[in-house]
């Protein structure tokens, strides 16, 4: 046994085999960081596709493939992977526990992940290439009839399986903070990423199951002879609308309120202040979290859909904005007179808060209805999702990666290279998606291939490429930091950004990277 | 030296944005510089009033966020303040923003009932969406055609049912203020009054297929006069009682 040394196949053979919360964590990082490479990719391909008028990069039905796919990866296998990384890793952690609830269901949920994103990029592959619908995949577009190839059928298959990765996360991350808190950590004193992952959790459970039902159905549509949504056999594409949303609009709050729960460890943590209105963003979370089931219907404002229900959606959505006017202002009273620290993950925390702003700004006006449906399916409905999910997720993924990544790894990512990266970003998003509002309320609709009869659209679409390529330089930059920083030594001590003393939270308490089993005696919250 | 970089930066952008919008060749595709219908307007004015309640808010947070950023960063011996909760404070941002939603929601609610409850009608047309052109039934005066432009006279209400017969289109003309799904099994209503002669531009908003980008629209609006005399030369040619109830005989 003493001249057993431990090669490098053991190396993988740990790490194929691990139930370890943290090592699940940090592969779901790695998986989401792949996956926002060839997201990204396919960004720049739609990009330089929409560069010139007449679109000749792809053949229209190359780009609606591309365009499904980005929509497609960037939210099942980039943005939610990644926030489930973080809530892995840090979750047990922060309320004293050794593990999840199930480790083998955590492990289960996390390779679930790999064949699923394996018949993504396969259905480029068959004949016909893979759906290209769109992210949403509305019915009847995506029936035999219309999408004969395969490539649908894989990318229905490959939702299957991270929607029931979801089901089971979330049951997991339930059981684990319900049952597994450390003595004396009562619901009121759990730090707020723990609630937002609880919220958040709740929200999974309650809503994939919906959207496993509604592309089912699809499935069965496509196969079995079933006319679930085919008008012919009596069917309603409208219901799919509302299936699909049902789960898709909570997606949002899904991709998001777990980063709102990253942003809230690190501002206190970088202005030496504790996070204000501790129980008002609680409540705030639990409320986005409730209203966002009621609200899906803004999706459909021109689907033709009954007009009081059309009205009760768009009250239901402006109502919305009260929480999340909460939560902005709670974070900004929590660097109001502190002492703030610009590190990178502050200046990614920074940048969230004040992009937020404007995607819930246009958010609220795309509850006005009439105005609704002159920019919905335009390019103003992309500006806004992309503040949301870029300039929201992205950023509170990125903060969390330069906040956390001394925990996870033992090492601090480059600051300088990391403050580049961070303007690169910053401003290469807002020269993106700012100009696309305008496209928008110039009529510019969105999913197109090319807009040869409208090419006034041409010169901010130029624009847009100068922002692109500036993301594309901080995208670089920051994998590069990190491949760097990992080769070496591990020096980062328990609390590398001192905040001890400000935000007592056990993650900081345990050293850098924690020891397998995060305590060795449970620790007793005061 | 970076700051002021940005902020030119972001003014030109700004600036040059605002120029595309407001100066493009395109008097008549664009809604916002030249709506065409009564309800375009009405939807310009419910865009500047939520913009105007919107924005005192964004300014707000924006602005206070700057500031916070400026005025607070670390020095050398300055203490943090230790404050973390004002139940006032928190009631005060509760209530605010719900506020603002009033100003924002009433003009909503007025202009969508006039979205909803058309005047009566002068033309109704029956809008059909195909993969991938558009198809247009005059039912009053049996004209159907399809991929040509629609005939519309001014200063008339005409009612769309919009139907379609394979995958989910939407019939959208900016400049009207219309987006209307044309849904496979059902028929959905729009209407329209517009009030200058013209071509209008638009084009199909929801992805249809391959061909989605090209599924354009083209509205011509005519005088009265005009309208009657595109009515006589459209109309369907009269076919003779015989030859229509005659039966087709089938060669073998
Ligand atoms: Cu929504
Ligand atoms: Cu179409």
């Amino acid at each position: 046994m003493s001249d057993y040394k431990k090669s490098k196949l053991d190396g993988i053979k740990d790490w194929l085999t691990t139930t370890n919360h943290k090592k699940i964590g940090i592969m779901y990082l790695w998986f989401a960081l792949f996956n926002a490479v060839v997201g990204g990719s396919l960004a720049g391909l739609i990009r330089t596709q929409l560069f010139n008028p007449e679109g000749k990069l792809l053949t229209p039905e190359m780009y609606n493939q591309v365009m499904s796919m980005h929509g497609t990866l960037m939210i099942f296998f980039v943005i939610i992977p990644a926030m489930v990384g973080f809530g892995n890793y840090i979750v047990p952690i922060q309320i004293g526990a050794r593990d999840m609830a199930f480790p083998k269901l955590n492990a289960l949920t996390f390779w679930i992940q790999i064949p699923a994103a394996l018949l993504m990029f396969s259905s480029f592959l068959v004949p016909g290439g893979t759906t290209q619908a769109g992210w949403t995949g509305y019915a009847p577009l995506t029936s035999k009839a219309f999408s004969g190839t395969p490539g649908v059928d894989m990318w229905i298959f490959g939702l299957h399986l991270v929607g029931m990765g979801s089901i089971l996360g979330a049951i997991n991350f339930l059981v684990t903070i319900i049952n597994m808190r450390a003595p004396g950590m009562k619901f009121f004193k759990m730090p707020l990423l723990s609630w937002t992952w609880f919220v958040n959790a709740v929200l999974m459970l309650v809503a994939t199951p919906v959207l496993a039902g509604a592309i089912t159905m699809l499935l069965s549509d496509r196969h079995l002879g079933t006319s679930f949504f085919q008008p012919a056999g009596g069917g309603d594409p409208i219901l799919y609308q509302h299936l699909f949303w049902f789960y898709s609009h909570p997606a949002v709050y899904i991709m998001v309120l777990p980063g709102m729960g990253l942003v809230s460890m690190v501002l206190p943590a970088f202005a030496h202040k504790k996070i204000f209105g501790y129980k008002g963003l609680v409540l705030a979370t639990c409320g986005i979290g409730f209203i966002g089931f009621l609200v899906w219907g803004h999706h459909m404002f021109a689907s033709g859909i009954d007009p009081v229900l059309r009205s009760i959606f768009a009250f239901m959505t402006m109502v919305i904005a009260v929480p999340t006017g909460i939560k902005i202002f709670s974070w900004i009273a929590t660097i109001w007179g502190g002492t703030l620290r610009f590190t990178t993950a502050m200046k990614f925390g920074l940048a969230f808060i004040s992009l937020f702003v404007i995607g819930g700004m246009s958010g609220l006006t795309l509850a006005v209805i009439p105005f609704d449906v002159q920019v919905h399916d335009t390019y103003y409905v992309v500006a806004h999702l992309h503040y949301v999910l870029f300039g929201g997720s992205m950023m509170t993924l990125l903060a969390g990666l330069f906040f956390y990544f001394p925990k996870m790894s033992g090492r601090v990512l480059d600051e300088k290279l990391g403050k580049i990266s961070f303007w690169h970003i910053f401003i290469g998003m807002n020269l993106t998606f700012l100009p696309m509002h305008w496209l928008g309320i110039m009529g510019m609709t969105r999913r197109v291939s090319s807009y040869p009869q409208r090419p006034e659209f041409a010169f901010l679409n130029r624009f847009e490429m100068l922002g692109y390529l500036l993301m594309l330089g901080g995208g670089i930059l920051i994998l590069y930091n990190i491949f760097k920083t990992l080769r070496k030594p591990k020096t980062a001590t328990a609390d590398p950004w001192d905040v001890n003393g400000i935000q007592n939270t056990l993650e900081w308490t345990i050293s850098s990277p924690p020891p397998p089993e995060n305590f060795e005696t449970i620790p007793v919250v005061r | 030296m970076k700051k002021k970089i940005l902020i030119f930066a972001t003014l030109f952008i700004a600036l040059f944005s605002l120029y595309q919008i407001l100066y493009a060749e395109q008097p008549l595709t664009n809604w916002l510089q030249n709506p065409a219908t009564p309800l375009a307007k009405d939807v310009r004015t419910n865009f500047w009033i939520s913009m105007l309640a919107i924005l005192p808010f964004l300014l707000l947070s924006e602005g206070l966020l700057f500031y916070a950023i400026v005025k607070f960063k670390a020095k050398p011996n300055a203490k943090p303040a230790t404050f973390h909760e004002n139940v006032r404070l928190e009631i005060a941002w509760t209530i605010l923003p719900a506020l603002a939603l009033i100003i924002i929601a009433f003009p909503t609610f007025t202009t969508l009932k006039k979205m909803e409850v058309p005047p009566k009608s002068d033309l109704v047309v029956e809008v059909i969406g195909h993969q991938f052109f558009w198809e247009y039934k005059y039912p009053k005066y049996e004209i159907n055609f399809a991929e040509k432009p629609l005939v519309v006279p001014v200063n008339k209400v005409v009612t769309l049912n919009c139907t379609s017969v394979d995958v989910i289109h939407s019939w959208f003309v900016p400049a009207f203020g219309v987006k209307q799904d044309a849904n496979p099994g059902r028929i959905t209503h729009a209407w329209f009054k517009a009030l200058q002669t013209g071509t209008y531009k638009g084009q199909c908003a929801e992805l249809c297929g391959a061909l989605h980008a090209l599924m354009y629209i083209t509205v011509k609006v005519v005088t009265d006069e005009e309208f009657e005399t595109w009515l006589e030369k459209n109309k369907p040619v009269p076919v003779t009682p015989t030859e229509a109830t005659a039966p087709v005989k089938s060669k073998t």
